[in-house]
């Protein structure tokens, strides 16, 4: 029995003149066995005492004091001359040179410590079976290290550093040339071989990051979608979630707020948890979690099922996303800088607030002489009165407190790479700096990140990696009530007194300040600061050893601290609370925690029979420690806790988390188109109790790739079709520590001493929750153009981590509990086609569509979660959906009254209902099921348009049937309950009742009572479609760089956010679907407005 | 021997070995440990240690100041006692409401009470979590062999507390004893194994259940550890409010006079009463308080002065004296419980937020000089004079009922206007005692719960925006309103008691809710 170890062969040079003492094929097996062997710890000293010893003899002891060993042809120099030496740690150079000076021989010292003697400057006489050839790009520059292997034997080369190899060949042999990145070609041999390899962005036989390996794309058995760097370079943000948005089918980007350096919420095939987290694992380099820089990303892998998402078990229910970051790219030493600037605009939506004029138009309604239970109402606008109270001068002062206070802001990227590989070393350098200021005033955020990669190859078989990144951020943050005030203050009030400063107003100012609150925010921010700081560093060391040729040895390792720093300053200036003593408060974080994987991985091949599998354990843990400080009493113009005076408060907490795995895979395939993979994960996590600790999650997954099948081979239509299909268990315990514990919180005090308070029931059979889920899929390649990919999948998350509600008359609000279900079912279509390809131009098309249902099963009792500050309410119940909003239907105005309508529903014993009636009496309004925020469907679509070196590319991002709460709309459209409002210009189709008989959409401001709580009055349609990013991209001509002496330049204009298209009346449908503090999923409230973004960037390489 | 292998030398094997020994090793001796969270302690832990019993009793009085956490936020709005006081207070006609809001404590104004509203929902959590506290440390306690009086006096405040939140609860979710005793009271929760699905206990039962447990309390405590705290006579206090709530008059005599001859407490004077409600604390004439440091200081957002008092920046200061109490104050200008009605004036004329006249209320105000703090009085001795004169007026002894009513005036800047055990014409001993009791102890949760429990109307009928529907340009001071709903409330409207919160509804199928 033979095994073969399908690794690429090693490079040798062939650029150096040779001679050979031997045949020249006994040559070849020897120089790979030698390869093979000789490894790391080289000997860079040699120490040697000989006298009269022959040079053959001489070559013979250095070979066995050290690492060389020595090739040369036995000609008679060897036996006859005699050395005399002696030398102490002397280099080899210093040895060589001396003991063959006056022999006419040089010698050449190969990446594997082998030393070939020949004579100097005499070229090589090479026998008619070897081939020359050189291997490029479609640039024409040279690829070095691409794998040049006969097809059906184990031998082999590598190109070198220009892009050369040689090979010892027969005639009608076929030579294969593969390299990552690229498409695999074969050819025949010939003597002279010049190869262009051409750039693979989705070809099959791509190598794809899955968990813990790589696998060719071919021999993928799970649904992954894998995004290159290529496709997201054409938005500029420091969040690699934002530049998904659009990108994968199957998943939902969110960009819930503008400000600077926040970060996009994802969600993959829909939610499948109701208290777990919900974020896909980040995985990076092969380490679950991590920090990285968007632009050091090369591509981001997505794991869709449970058939690759099993691997990462324990913290996988809610996918996976891999990133990988780059590498040293093969040749020369390469470097490039990009330099994006430009500037961003706030996108206040479809909520337009009204001008000085308007408000006034509009408050006259406020005037109409209307009393409900009247009889001799007539009607009719009181001008007098109008006028009386709000002088015509009002409707020309017209302050715009919006865009007093939002304002364009500059942003900047800069990133500067360096990389490069020689036979031992692979290095990368990345260096981004980062600057948006934020749109709205004193808000920004600045990051600089710093990646090094670098790996020493001891052998072809063993490396080492060390991968450090480290950022630094800074930004400063900004209070939600300046954001309230931005909206709501009235265009009556002018925010700057005659100098042009901000004019401060409290409670007891008797100038004239028409709005609400007696607030100026832009007094507030000039006497206020929230500014934060981020340091953190992530050290990730991989050793790879093979052992046999069939088996090695993976431990990749991570160490990984942070500390994050925010604070809240109010000077003693400032108007409001802390007027005259001032505030800060600081809050400090620091995380810190480890990782390990440590596996055994084969891979063999038996006849057409290939297996590859792993073995082995993770463990990895964290640690977070918070400390916090707060007082008042500072001095005018310092912002520092020792400075503060009074009222001191401190607090700190510690927490940690342990988590340990067992890890296994087979992978099986048979003539490379019948797969098998199966995989078997027992996870331990510190989350729960120790008797329910371990959870194990086995997968099953197979694919057949027909296209390889003879009736298939040659079909022109058909250039790939493959079928796949999983099942696997993911789990999840992201719920945080000790929830199963009965507590009493001691972080509390009465009358200065310790209190313990009742914090959380015992849970103490608590464990992991699990995910089943079902997917099957198909991959079509049709005339080598259209690439479509259709999964269908049933996810079924089981014993779901659930915070269950209690009476709150036994003192607690919840338990956590294992019970309930979640099922998401849905259809995901992924569509990459080559519209028109030419010469000098192509278009492309990628499109993507999911569809996702959602339904909560076997739930205990109904949950009706209800927010705390505005009572809005969604319900938890059997065959319900999540984040079901729950609250009575919103019917209109009465016609004759102009009063609010809720509808009430009357119910028999049975929940029947026997008969629904309008009312205007709110508290009699029946609370219903009215709709949930998570989309039916949504996808993307992306054009990329090339004519020559200009390229444009726009991307279209689309959600459809969500429905989203509009909370503002209960301060903007408040029928004049809260006069001193700001209101929000009503928009077409939008009118006031006036008089009996008006068919109106708001109600009387005279009869408007409980108009704006809660109810589907403020629940809108949240579908809307986005204009995404548009690209222009110009690639300098090669010929006119060659003369600057620059491989590449590329020069371009981008828009981010261009436009949406929507029927929502509100502040923006992306809404967060993240429950938080203070949040809950679908609801939409005075925020940070997303910005729109126009840039200018210019990328060199060289 | 595969091909490879034998290509390493022995060192190079060892090394290799060691790599994947290593994280082995590591993996056994490092593996999943209990996490123990740094700043909670276990149930079973605390309740086996004094310090433990002593740190819960303290925390059942936290939970009274505290903001907890509650339906996924820790919102500014939600304290115990905010919503106590503002429930009670802003339904009354002794606080007008100058501002309409979408703040829930609006509807205490309106009567737009919903099931969802928060105030409401949290009161309720709140007050049986401090339950759920003081059950587990009774149980605990009560195991002890022979405990000492320090642990004595921890069990009778417990009784205690439980008695006073249970007396709170049925107050604000049920119709008066007086109305309705065998109506739908509150969940009564006495002991911590109870199921969580319960019923609503009777109004007489939850009555039977506090009036026992503050007797047993008051037994229980004999180290009182001043007024910060309970006490037996806080406990004598309570017995003596809630027999008043039930018209039990011999009983409301008894235990007020044994508040009052228990010589702990004195009446503070028309010189001292001023500063009482800032120096509550230490002031004689406080029987329970709840203590708020520097630290609980919540500044606009969430103290319980925010509302009702602003020096310009502290507070919201929307809500104000009516001019209802005023009137009712009017006669007597030298009165020093004016001193607590504070006119924001510019220039002499008091100013109007949307055309109401801004009184400010300062009983929350002025500890520490600080105008968003006090530590709130729950129980004083001259509620015990008033709630005996009240007692004494219905059953027929119109004499100690004045003599009472002119203990508390003589204290109050109106020794020159005593009445001397006579009733002034057309008015009743009770109709001078609920008066006096109305003045005295306006904007410290008595008042609608008075007028209801008495059968009487609140009558509300002057300008404010309780008033639906009402604009700035309606308000004509020199008139009272009229034709707008919500003027006059009569004790058998609905809305005079709050909906039991959804939350509960929802999740316990044994309770019923309010019409």
């Amino acid at each position: 029995m033979k095994f073969t170890r399908l690794t690429a062969f090693p490079a040798w040079e062939p650029s150096h003149k040779l001679l050979f003492i031997m045949r020249i094929t006994a040559l070849f097996l020897l120089f790979v066995s030698l390869h093979v062997s000789l490894w790391a710890f080289s000997q860079t000293s040699i120490s040697l005492s000989v006298k009269k010893q022959p040079l053959a003899a001489v070559l013979t002891l250095i070979e066995r004091k050290s690492d060389y060993r020595f090739l040369y042809q036995e000609t008679s120099v060897f036996s006859r001359k005699e050395i005399s030496l002696k030398v102490q740690n002397a280099s080899l150079d210093y040895v060589l040179s001396l003991i063959l000076e006056g022999t006419g021989l040089g010698y050449t010292i190969n990446d594997n410590h082998l030393v070939v003697i020949g004579e100097k400057e005499t070229a090589v006489a090479l026998p008619a079976d070897w081939i020359m050839g050189v291997v490029k790009n479609e640039r024409g520059e040279p690829l070095s290290n691409v794998s040049v292997l006969i097809k059906g034997t184990a031998r082999g080369t590598q190109t070198d550093e220009r892009g050369r190899f040689r090979i010892q060949a027969a005639e009608n042999d076929s030579l294969e040339f593969s390299y990552i990145g690229f498409e695999t070609q074969s050819v025949k041999a010939r003597s002279s071989l010049d190869i262009i390899l051409r750039s693979a962005s989705q070809q099959i036989n791509d190598v794809v990051v899955v968990g813990y390996s790589d696998k060719k794309k071919s021999e993928l058995t799970s649904a992954v979608t894998v995004v290159t760097a290529e496709k997201l370079k054409d938005v500029t943000t420091n969040d690699i979630g934002s530049m998904l948005q659009g990108k994968v089918a199957g998943l939902q980007v969110v960009n819930s707020s503008g400000a600077p350096g926040a970060a996009a919420e994802i969600r993959l095939r829909g939610i499948s948890s109701v208290n777990a987290s919900q974020s896909p694992l980040i995985v990076v380099d092969g380490i679950i979690g991590g920090n990285y820089d968007p632009n050091d990303v090369e591509t981001v892998t997505v794991l869709k099922d449970a058939g690759a998402t099993a691997m990462y078990g324990s913290q996988a229910n809610a996918g996976v996303i891999i990133i990988t970051t780059k590498k040293a790219a093969a040749g020369k030493t390469r470097f490039e800088a990009k330099i994006t600037t430009g500037f961003r605009t706030p996108d206040f939506g479809k909520m337009k607030m009204m001008s000085g004029s308007q408000l006034y138009e509009h408050q006259k309604e406020y005037y109409r002489d209307y009393i409900p239970a009247n009889t001799d109402n007539s009607y009719k606008i009181d001008l007098l009165q109008f006028i009386a109270e709000r002088p015509r001068t009002l409707r020309s002062q017209n302050y715009n407190w919006l865009t007093d206070m939002f304002r364009h802001a500059p942003m900047t990227n800069f990133y500067f790479t360096a990389s490069g590989r020689t036979d031992k070393n692979d290095y990368y350098l990345g260096l981004t700096y980062y600057n948006e200021k934020g749109s709205f005033l004193n808000t920004d955020y600045q990051r600089i990140n710093l990646r090094a990669n670098s790996t020493h190859h001891f052998s072809p078989l063993i490396s080492l990696s060390n991968n450090i990144n480290m950022s630094g951020t800074t930004g400063k943050s900004y209070d939600y009530n300046d954001v309230y005030y931005a909206y709501l203050n009235m265009p009556w009030d002018n925010p700057y007194d005659s100098a042009g400063k901000p004019v401060y107003v409290d409670g007891n100012s008797t100038f004239k300040w028409w709005s609400r609150d007696k607030v100026n925010p832009i007094h507030t921010i000039a006497n206020s600061n929230h500014p934060y700081k981020n340091f953190d560093v992530n050290y990730d060391l991989d050793f790879n050893a093979g052992i046999t040729s069939w088996l090695s040895f993976s431990s990749t390792n991570r160490l990984a601290a942070a500390y994050f720093k925010s604070s809240t300053y109010y000077s003693p200036l400032a108007a409001g609370q802390y007027n005259g003593t001032g505030y800060l408060s600081e809050l400090s974080t620091l995380n810190y925690g480890y990782i390990s994987n440590d596996l055994l991985k084969f891979n063999f091949q038996l006849g057409e029979h290939r297996i590859s599998g792993l073995a082995g354990i993770a463990f990895e843990g964290s640690h977070t420690e918070l400390t916090g400080a707060s007082g008042k009493g500072l001095p005018v113009g310092l912002q520092v806790l020792n400075v503060v005076s009074n009222s001191q408060v401190v607090s700190g907490s510690n927490d940690a988390a342990m988590m340990q795995s067992y890890i296994s895979q087979l992978n099986y395939s048979f003539r490379d188109r019948y797969f098998l993979t199966g995989s078997y994960r027992v996870d331990g996590s510190s989350a729960f109790p120790s008797a329910h600790r371990y959870a194990s999650f086995p997968s099953i997954s197979a694919a057949w790739l027909a296209s390889k099948e003879s009736f298939l081979a040659d079909n022109r239509t058909i250039s790939n079709l493959k079928l796949r299909l999983s099942y696997g268990v993911t789990g999840s315990q992201d719920i945080g520590s000790s929830r199963y514990l009965g507590l009493y919180s001691l972080s509390s005090q009465y009358n200065s001493l310790v209190a313990a308070v009742p914090s959380q029931l015992a849970s103490p059979n608590l464990t992991w929750e699990s995910k089943y889920q079902w997917n099957a899929g198909v991959d079509i390649g049709l005339f080598r153009r259209i690439d479509l990919t259709v999964d269908v999948y049933n996810n079924v998350t089981r014993n779901l981590l659930l915070q269950v509600s209690q009476p709150l008359s036994v003192g607690f609000e919840q338990r956590w509990e294992n019970t309930g279900q979640i099922v998401n079912n849905g259809v995901e279509l992924g569509l990459s086609t080559a519209n028109i390809v030419t010469r000098d131009f192509t278009w492309k098309t990628d499109f993507n569509i999911s569809f996702n249902t959602n339904k909560l099963r076997q739930f205990p009792a109904t949950n009706i979660n209800t927010q705390s500050t505005w009572s809005i309410s969604q319900i938890y119940r059997e065959k319900g959906n999540l984040y079901e909003f729950y609250m009575p239907k919103w019917l209109g105005v009465d016609r004759q009254t102009g009063a609010p309508l809720w509808e009430e529903i009357t119910k028999d014993a049975q929940g029947g209902i026997v008969y629904r009636q309008a009312t205007s009496n709110y508290d009699s309004a029946t609370y219903q099921e009215v709709g949930s925020p998570l989309p039916k469907y949504q996808g993307g679509i992306t054009n990329t348009f090339r004519y020559k070196g200009l390229t444009l590319s726009v991307n279209a991002y689309f959600l459809y049937g969500n429905k989203i709460f509009s909370n503002s709309l209960r301060f903007v459209e408040n029928d004049g309950s809260e006069p001193y409002y700001n209101q929000a210009v009503l928009p077409k189709g939008y009118n006031i009742w006036t008089k009996p008989g008006d068919v109106a959409t708001e109600p009387s401001p005279q009869n408007a009572a409980n108009s704006t709580q809660t109810s589907s009055r403020y629940l809108k349609d949240g579908s809307f479609l986005s204009i995404r990013n548009v690209a222009l991209f110009y690639e300098l001509p090669p010929a006119f760089l060659k003369r600057l002496g620059v491989s590449g330049v590329t020069i371009g204009v981008a828009a981010d956010n261009v436009y949406t298209f929507t029927k929502f009346f509100g502040q923006d449908p992306q809404a967060t679907i993240t429950p938080g503090v203070y949040v809950m999923p679908g609801v939409s409230d005075f925020k940070y407005p997303n910005n729109r973004q126009y840039l200018f960037n210019i990328d060199f390489r060289f | 021997m595969p091909i490879a292998l034998k290509y390493y030398t022995m060192n190079r094997i060892n090394t290799l070995l060691l790599w994947i020994a290593l994280p082995l090793l590591l993996s056994i001796t490092g593996c999943v440990k209990d996490v123990n969270p740094s700043d909670a302690i276990t149930t079973a832990n605390l309740t086996t240690t004094s310090d433990g019993l002593i740190n819960a009793v303290n925390g059942a009085y936290a939970l009274l100041k505290d903001h907890v956490e509650f339906a996924g936020s820790t919102d500014e709005n939600n304290m115990y006692l905010r919503q106590y006081f503002q429930c009670a207070d802003f339904a009354s006609d002794d606080i007008v409401c100058g501002q309409t809001t979408t703040d829930p404590l609006f509807y205490s104004f309106s009567l737009g009470h919903t099931a969802t509203q928060t105030n409401m929902r949290y009161f309720w959590y709140i007050s049986y979590k401090i339950i759920n506290d003081v059950n587990t440390v009774i149980e605990a306690v009560e195991k002890l062999s022979n405990p000492d009086a320090a642990s004595r006096q921890l069990l009778g405040e417990c009784y205690f507390l439980r008695a006073l939140t249970h007396f709170s609860l049925v107050k604000f979710y049920a119709m008066p004893y007086t109305t309705a005793p065998s109506g739908a009271g509150i969940i009564l929760r006495t002991s911590s194994t109870d199921p969580a699905l319960k019923a609503r206990s009777s109004v007489q039962e939850v009555y039977q259940s506090v009036i026992g447990d503050a007797e047993k309390g008051a037994a229980l405590m004999n180290a009182p550890r001043g007024a910060m705290y309970a006490s037996k006579e806080a406990a004598w206090a309570l017995l003596s409010r809630a027999f008043l709530y039930e018209d039990n008059k011999d009983s409301t005599i008894y235990y007020s006079s044994q508040v009052i001859n228990s010589g702990r407490f004195t009446l503070s004077t028309a010189a001292s009463y001023p500063s009482l409600f800032a120096n509550a604390a230490a002031a004689p004439e406080t029987i329970f308080c709840v203590a708020f440091t520097t630290t609980e200081d919540y500044g606009k957002f969430g103290s319980i002065a925010s509302m009702i008092y602003s020096n310009g920046n502290s507070g919201w200061g929307e809500e104000y004296a009516s001019q209802s109490l005023r009137d009712t104050m009017s006669a007597h200008p030298e009165d020093v419980r004016w001193s607590y009605i504070v006119p924001n004036t510019v220039g002499g004329v008091v100013q109007k937020k949307n055309g109401i006249e801004m009184y400010y209320i300062s009983k929350f105000s002025g500890q520490g000089g600080s105008p968003t703090l006090s530590s709130p009085i729950l129980f004083r001795l001259a509620e015990m004079y008033l709630n005996r004169a009240e007692a004494e007026a219905k059953a027929g002894q119109t004499g100690p009922a004045l003599s009472d009513v002119d203990m508390i005036r003589t204290n109050r800047g109106l020794a020159g206007s005593l009445y001397n055990g006579q009733t002034p014409s057309g008015q009743t001993a009770l109709d001078v005692v609920l008066k006096e009791r109305r003045i005295e102890l306006a904007f410290e949760g008595h008042r609608s719960f008075d007028v209801y429990r008495n059968k009487l109307s609140m009558n509300r009928t002057y300008w404010g925006y309780h008033l639906p529907g009402l604009k700035e340009s309606d308000i004509d001071l020199s008139v009272q309103p009229s034709g707008y709903a919500n003027m006059i409330i009569s004790p058998d409207n609905p809305k005079i008691i709050y909906y039991i919160p959804i939350d509960e509804i929802e999740t316990n199928s044994l309770c019923t809710q309010n019409n």
